[in-house]
């Protein structure tokens, strides 16, 4: 998980998906999510898993990045996949497909919307000490990870992580998040400090939600609807299934021409 | 960590809804502890130990795929509600990763959270009885403890997801159509997790990792208690 990289790429896009509103791709996030709840069937799920690479793709992002940072799931995935084996590859093979299409469809989210848009969505939702830690701890994140850079180059510098002396580096590394910490928190303290001299009274005010519906939002929300409709409908009548290969096979041809449409606008 | 990296879909929603709601309760319960003026005075500090939480958690160890979680710590620091709270927050940004499903957020703030619950309450009960020069062995076994109790909870959570009230009942068209008996239940219940192996392989798996988590937390909390020990130890300073 690179946090940073996944701040660039939500504030550099250019893509549909990135000019789209936050509240239409969390309902287009959740659209999806709840389709890989609803089915239990390899087919739909690989069918899924294409059709949001083939998204990924036209955000004009690196696509293996992508894919490598929404496959972290997977290890965890075959654990559990390994635990459940009763012979059946099919069986396996869903349970990793579940973890792979929701990590794709979370890191989809946030590879194209700032964290802040996407806290602004959840923020009636959550209580206000929850939505302000949100953005505390994301505003946090990325001082943290510039201290952490520095110290583990400082660290390797002074010969603080040296090869097979594990105890002495696990000792120096424990050291360090301990620094980490003290600096965290005496961070916080001035932070905290600056925030009642800008007049901070227990309430961080934002630019609030918007709802109005442009065309990249509108293609959010069918992409979302489309996906849904066809899983509802396979898990509702059973006989669809038996088109499973051909929306399969639509995914896949989907994925080759955008793929190949962008390579050549690059 | 021994959060759950289960995806989307997998366990029942049942047991999803459980999580939500148990999770809900007990934030309920640690925001109005925590109520006050002074609550204002903790969001930084609440989004210093979740952003410390998730940078940890974003360095996997990587023969055994473990990362370590920093719950107790933030339990011994923040105390059991505040930490409560910082664990919600860090389970949900790191949901957005795809770092475990995000309907299973509330099963994993309960587990995690059990996590600094019981590594607050240990530590306090080791301090109190091998003496405050013992504060490395007792944050460190403290860990540990809360770490093997925490996987327990785990494993617990995996088990009870098998145990499926619609397969259990037989439940057809919404109607209940057939109570399970003794000897039918074992054999719908072998459709689901193996247990034995699930558990098997998440405590070797993770058995290396607990060890590593309890001596990272000792040496974090002696550093702290040496540097600023009113952050630990707030009547000693």
């Amino acid at each position: 998980m690179d946090v940073a990289i996944i701040d660039y790429y939500a504030n550099h896009g250019t893509s549909f998906l990135h000019k789209a509103k936050a509240l239409w791709k969390v309902v287009f996030t959740a659209l999806v999510i709840a389709s890989i709840i609803l089915t239990n069937e390899f087919y739909m799920l690989l069918g899924i898993y294409i059709t949001l690479v083939t998204i990924a793709v036209w955000t004009r992002l690196p696509v293996s990045r992508i894919i490598t940072i929404a496959a972290y799931p997977a290890i965890f995935a075959l654990i559990f996949a390994f635990a459940m084996w009763n012979g059946s590859w099919l069986k396996a093979g869903v349970i990793i497909l579940k973890a792979l299409t929701a990590a794709l469809t979370m890191v989809l989210l946030i590879v194209t919307t700032p964290y802040p848009d996407v806290f602004n969505v959840l923020r009636p939702f959550l209580p206000r000490v929850i939505a302000e830690g949100l953005f505390v701890t994301y505003r946090s994140v990325f001082i943290l990870l510039e201290l952490t850079d520095e110290l583990i180059k400082s660290l390797k510098v002074r010969g603080g992580l040296t090869r097979r002396k594990y105890i002495r580096n696990i000792r120096n590394f424990s050291s360090g998040i301990g620094l980490l910490l003290v600096k965290g928190f005496d961070y916080s303290e001035k932070f905290y400090g600056m925030m009642n001299v800008r007049g901070y009274s227990g309430r961080i005010t934002t630019q609030g939600t918007k709802t109005s519906i442009n065309r990249n939002d509108v293609l959010a929300i069918a992409l979302g609807l489309l996906i849904f409709a066809i899983t509802i409908s396979t898990v509702i009548e059973k006989r669809f299934l038996e088109f499973g290969v051909y929306i399969l096979a639509c995914s896949a041809i989907a994925l080759v021409i955008s793929s190949i449409y962008q390579q050549f606008q690059n | 960590m021994s959060h759950l990296h289960i995806p989307d879909g997998v366990l029942p929603g049942w047991l999803v809804m459980a999580g939500w709601i148990l999770t809900a309760l007990i934030l309920a319960f640690s925001i109005y502890r925590t109520r006050s003026t002074e609550l204002k005075r903790k969001v930084p500090l609440i989004g210093i130990i979740s952003a410390l939480m998730i940078v940890c958690m974003t360095i996997p160890i990587v023969p055994i795929a473990y990362h370590i979680n920093l719950s107790v710590i933030a339990g011994i620091i923040l105390g059991p509600a505040v930490a409560f709270i910082s664990i919600f927050i860090v389970n949900l940004i790191i949901a957005m990763f795809g770092h475990g499903g995000i309907t299973v957020v509330g099963l994993n703030t309960v587990v995690v959270g059990a996590e600094a619950f019981i590594g607050f309450y240990l530590f306090q009960l080791f301090l109190t009885i091998m003496g405050r020069d013992s504060i490395m062995w007792s944050s460190g076994l403290a860990a540990v403890i809360a770490l093997i109790i925490s996987t327990s909870i785990l494993v617990g959570v995996v088990y009870l997801s098998r145990i499926d009230p619609e397969t259990v009942i037989g439940i057809e068209g919404g109607h209940p159509t057939e109570v399970a008996t003794e000897t039918n239940i074992p054999s719908q219940l072998t459709k689901g997790i193996n247990i034995k192996s699930f558990a098997k392989t998440i405590l070797i798996l993770l058995g290396i990792g607990w060890l590593l988590e309890g001596i990272i937390t000792a040496f974090v909390i002696k550093y702290v208690s040496r540097v600023r020990p009113d952050l630990i130890l707030p009547q000693r300073a």
